[in-house]
């Protein structure tokens, strides 16, 4: 069974998440990095963020996890203020950094054991569920391997592992799939379709379109800390008629210039 | 408290696994007590403290030349060298042995030497009857000392001092003989000169000089024993001093895993999870602080056990285990709190390393574990009063060669217990900053 939905959490919500208004300047910086940035994720839905280098991708995922205090707006998951109450929610949401986030030298069931007990998840319980992540992103027969000496692609799997041994309702994935093979990438898109059908929410980042087209229920494209267009791969397609597939229309939107 | 043992036990794993880490922990202060006692055992040789050879070149091989010898022989830690090969030695062979190095000093007996002084007790005797000191005249024949250049100036004096004591107790006796011989002679002489005859036997009384006399002393002076039961050695003040510099050398891996943490995005991870920061900071802390305990019990036996293998005390502690214990903690707490520190400010792992290895050595050469307090400029003695290490070493060195209690460093425990809560304070706001991440 994929993890998601399945652990205690909050009351039935309609919506997983409501980012409203948010902003972020940074220090030393003119331009914001977000501006007015407003997004909604309902149970089982999973909405696409994309956008070109630099555009705010990593900072809206940091704000709505909590990681950056924004400038303006606010935060709910499951109807729940973030900032009012960060130890209600940080339970029910999930983060797969862009980053391999792991512990190198630690193995990946020593990793996935010791964030379930930072979640306090402990005994049997925190044993079957790490043999049922490592399974799920199909490192079961490599739990005694330690991180860094797996692929890429293991690596990949074994940081999304570990986002799900809580059983988030929502799920923040950071460019989930960069840099590894078609198969890990495939295994990867599949365990999130299911865990989407189990009810999970999920935001999810990629440079890579057709996995948007793919999965996403919804796509929110963002350049310059805004929101340039939002809808479902169709919706976006039937505004834009001539880009061919979102690809064509993501290089209309957000321009063929070089980004840095 | 699950999640303060996850992380204490992830750390300790983690640095199981960081074999060079462990080699910097456990090895280094356990080698560098041992080197450290053992150099300071040739220290305390140049120093006059312990047996050394000392060449002896006679070259009156007259009656003060064997005196002399038998004199010299006498000083505590002097073994005379006047032989090499089976053939006496000559000065020049002497010289090039101490210009090399091969002895520390050469003592030199002149050619003429006793001519010169019974010449010399001659014209001072027949001086002090005449009742009139005859100005000028040459200059007194001497026993020259040739020093290895690189001996210290300690052993130097005291080596001088000591010729100095004997040649003047020598020089006491030969002049009272040399008196004792001519009063009788002088009053014959003054006897017949008053009575106009000779006067063969007139009974005056003899001095015995027996050959002690002229070292016999009329006043000393005398180091008093110290009240301590046991006296400190310097097995206690190595150990101690490498204890702490070891100690606050887990701030090198300390700062590391908390700087890797943060570029490989675990930081970050574990800023989403819902437990406070101060359980994080509380379980690092807490591995290391049993790091430090193990490292401690390294060293320590180390001094117990392998020190004495090669010649040197077995360690003593003292009697307050207890007090030692929560000195040691405070001295381990200080160092975790400063590596936390180091790690949440620093900004790479080099400028962490550099900066971390670089100020614990300075913070331990001003704190007095490579050489004391004392004899440092009084710039210096003034810094070290700001080093977190020599506060740990004075506290140390106190109840565990001083016989001291936790009343007695309890100023030492209260500057620990305030650099660790300072370090930390500066350690937890800089975690809970919000950093900008690496992608936008």
């Amino acid at each position: 069974m994929p993890p998601g939905l399945t652990g205690p959490g909050p009351a039935p919500h309609t919506l997983l998440l409501e980012a409203e208004g948010l902003a972020k300047t940074y220090p030393n910086s003119r331009a914001p990095a977000l501006a007015q940035f407003s997004l909604s994720i309902a149970p089982g839905e999973i909405v696409g963020l994309l956008g070109p280098n630099g555009a705010g991708k990593t900072t809206a995922i940091s704000l709505m996890t909590g990681l950056l205090p924004p400038d303006a707006g606010r935060v709910r998951v499951c109807g729940v203020d973030f900032r009012e109450h960060p130890r209600q929610v940080r339970p029910w949401i999930g983060l797969v950094p862009q980053h391999i986030a792991l512990y190198s030298r630690l193995t990946a069931a020593e990793n996935l054991r010791y964030f379930g007990s930072m979640y306090g998840i402990g005994g049997r319980e925190l044993k079957e569920r790490v043999r049922a992540c490592l399974a799920t992103v199909g490192l079961a027969d490599h739990e005694g391997g330690r991180i860094d000496a797996f692929s890429g692609g293991m690596r990949r799997r074994a940081n999304l592992a570990v986002a799900l041994l809580h059983r988030p309702r929502l799920l923040f994935l950071d460019e989930p799939t960069v840099g590894i093979d078609p198969q890990s990438r495939n295994l990867i898109l599949e365990r999130l379709a299911e865990m989407s059908r189990a009810g999970a929410g999920m935001l999810y980042t990629t440079h890579y379109i057709d996995e948007a087209e793919r999965i996403c229920s919804r796509v929110v494209v963002i350049d310059e800390g805004s929101v340039i267009a939002h809808g479902s791969p169709r919706e976006l397609a039937d505004a834009h008629p001539g880009c061919g597939d979102l690809g064509g229309l993501f290089l209309r939107l957000t321009g063929k210039a070089l980004r840095d | 408290m699950r999640p303060l043992i996850a992380t204490l036990l992830k750390e300790l794993l983690l640095l199981y696994r960081d074999r060079m880490g462990l080699l910097v922990l456990f090895a280094m202060p356990a080698v560098l007590a041992v080197v450290v006692s053992l150099v300071q055992e040739n220290v305390l040789k140049t120093t006059g403290a312990a047996r050394m050879d000392v060449l002896f070149v006679d070259q009156d091989r007259q009656t003060l030349g064997p005196l002399i010898q038998e004199q010299l022989a006498r000083i505590e830690n002097l073994t005379l060298v006047t032989e090499l090969d089976g053939r006496a030695i000559d000065v020049e062979q002497a010289r090039r042995l101490v210009d090399k190095g091969r002895y520390e000093v050469c003592i030199v007996v002149p050619a003429g030497l006793t001519a010169a002084v019974r010449s010399r007790t001659g014209d001072q005797i027949a001086e002090a009857f005449a009742g009139e000191a005859v100005p000028g005249g040459p200059p007194p024949p001497h026993l020259s000392v040739y020093f290895d250049p690189l001996v210290q100036g300690v052993f130097r004096s005291s080596l001088m001092n000591a010729l100095g004591r004997m040649a003047l107790a020598m020089e006491l006796e030969i002049k009272a003989r040399a008196l004792s011989e001519a009063l009788p002679a002088r009053v014959r002489q003054a006897l017949g000169a008053a009575t106009g005859r000779m006067v063969a036997d007139p009974g005056l009384p003899t001095v015995q000089l027996d050959p002690s006399w002229g070292g016999r002393r009329l006043m000393g002076v005398v180091s008093e024993q110290s009240r301590l039961k046991r006296l400190p050695t310097s097995v206690q003040q190595n150990v101690a001093a490498m204890s702490v510099f070891g100690i606050f050398f887990i701030v090198l891996p300390l700062c590391g895993i908390f700087i890797r943490e943060r570029q490989e995005g675990t930081l970050a991870r574990l800023r989403t999870l819902p437990v406070g920061y101060l359980t994080i900071l509380a379980g690092k802390m807490g591995a290391y602080l049993a790091v430090c305990w193990v490292q401690f019990g390294f060293i320590v036996l180390v001094g117990k056990l392998v020190l004495p293998l090669l010649g040197t005390p077995v360690l003593e502690l003292g009697a307050d285990t207890p007090a030692l214990a929560v000195t040691v903690t405070l001295v381990a707490l200080a160092a975790c709190g400063y590596g936390l520190m180091l790690g949440a400010v620093a900004g790479t792992l080099e400028q962490a390393a550099m900066f971390g290895a670089v100020s614990v050595v300075c913070a331990a050469a001003v704190g007095g574990l490579m050489v004391p307090v004392y004899v440092m400029p009084p710039a210096m003695q003034t810094l070290s009063a700001f080093s977190p290490l020599a506060w740990g070493l004075t506290a140390i060195i106190e109840i565990a060669a001083r016989e001291g209690s936790l009343a007695s460093v309890q100023r030492e425990l209260l500057l620990l217990a305030a650099f660790c809560a300072a370090t930390l304070a500066v350690a937890w706001a800089r975690f809970g900053r919000c950093d900008r991440p690496a992608s936008t």
